[in-house]
């Protein structure tokens, strides 16, 4: 290890490190929720997933969402568009989960970059 | 349609940007299997990494350069030559039909960018950033001027060959032309060109002079460390930076991100851990 990083991570307080790197997981989470379909993006929310479930229930196929630009988007097959939506939350909210674990165990500031 | 990214690099005395594009493309290639030109001038590129790039398009720097300060951590700058006069240029000079140009100091580590040539959408770029350390003021990259319009961010455009973009890149030549005029109306202290500007300036008049949807959002988010911030390692899509801790010069707090591309603009650590 450098001396340089050597120093760094001595002077680090444990909690400000891991709460730094809280704050970066959870705009990694933020990024991972976006959904590319149609040309378009759509934040993957449990309010966009669940709109999409009640449109299905009132068997709806086709329904036009606005989307991250505020533009309109017809989307054709709905029942598969809201399984990808669920895919991308889903994926995104476990990455989180496991790597926010990984985080709550470590005990040292090096123990996290070493991991 | 071809589709490709582009890159321009002109070095200066101390930082060799032909460098850092070489490393772009060779991640380019790794995670988002793209073709990847670089707009240089001779003396830059010399007779290097000729195999690297798609296209190597000569373009000598057509005005005088300006001068920044280029910083390495936070006690420690330089003034230099700051030649990004030509990336104006850039819808006339790529060679493809579909375009993401990015900056050479943008370091890929993930595929989100596959996601702008599916789009619907014919220009986008980053309105928002997200600082990696998170607890500095970024009033500065909010508005171009604390009275002024909104700052958009050309690290990472993507455009195609449409008249409207064609316009667009005319309305920035017209606008680096008659630079000391438009920093005036749009209220801009710094005298430094700054590309950054000129999109953002560019933008606001596409608009009609106010906002709008000319510019849509890019995929993803954008994330970036300063340049009083420390590179310290990249390994594969892993990045290990020692951030400036707030209000001391002296004191670095170490940070890890994983799996997202960063926009590194401490050019001096970023270039000691260039493999290329």
């Amino acid at each position: 290890m450098d001396e340089k990083l050597a120093k760094a991570l001595e002077a680090s307080n444990l909690l400000d490190t891991i709460n730094q790197q809280k704050k970066i997981l959870q705009q990694q989470y933020d990024a991972g929720l976006i959904h590319y379909e149609n040309g378009c993006q759509f934040t993957s929310s449990k309010e966009l997933i669940s709109f999409c479930q009640s449109l299905i229930s009132l068997e709806q196929d086709q329904i036009v969402l606005i989307d991250d630009n505020g533009l309109p988007s017809l989307i054709e097959d709905l029942p598969v568009f809201t399984k990808n939506l669920v895919n991308t939350y889903a994926t995104a909210s476990n990455k989180y989960f496991n790597e926010y674990n990984k985080l709550k165990k470590q005990r040292s500031v090096a123990g996290i970059f070493n991991d | 349609m071809t589709k490709g990214i582009l890159v321009f690099a002109h070095n200066n005395a101390e930082i060799d940007y032909v460098k850092q594009a070489a490393f772009l493309a060779g991640r380019a290639k790794e995670y988002l299997n793209l073709p990847v030109s670089i707009v240089t001038d001779k003396e830059s590129i010399g007779d290097r990494y000729k195999d690297w790039f798609d296209k190597i398009i000569i373009n000598e720097i057509p005005t005088a350069s300006t001068k920044k300060q280029y910083y390495n951590g936070a006690k420690t700058h330089s003034v230099l030559e700051f030649k990004n006069d030509n990336r104006c240029l850039a819808y006339e000079l790529s060679p493809y039909d579909e375009t993401l140009m990015l900056d050479s100091d943008y370091v890929i580590a993930d595929d989100v960018f596959k996601n702008c040539f599916t789009s619907t959408y014919d220009f986008l770029l980053y309105k928002d950033a997200i600082d990696i350390a998170g607890n500095r003021d970024t009033g500065e990259f909010s508005t171009i001027s604390e009275t002024s319009v909104d700052f958009y961010w050309a690290t990472c455009v993507f455009f195609r060959k449409t008249e409207l973009n064609k316009r667009f890149f005319d309305l920035i030549k017209h606008i680096q032309e008659y630079y000391t005029h438009y920093r005036k109306v749009y209220n801009i202290q710094s005298t430094t060109y700054r590309n950054d500007f000129a999109f953002s300036i560019a933008i606001h008049i596409m608009n009609g002079f106010k906002q709008g949807n000319f510019a849509k959002k890019m995929p993803g988010r954008l994330f970036f460390t300063a340049d009083r911030d420390i590179l310290h390692s990249i390994d594969g899509d892993k990045f290990i930076f020692l951030l400036q801790c707030k209000d001391s010069l002296d004191n670095f707090s170490p940070c890890q991100i994983q799996g997202n591309s960063v926009h590194v603009m401490n050019k001096y650590t970023l270039e000691d851990n260039l493999s290329a």
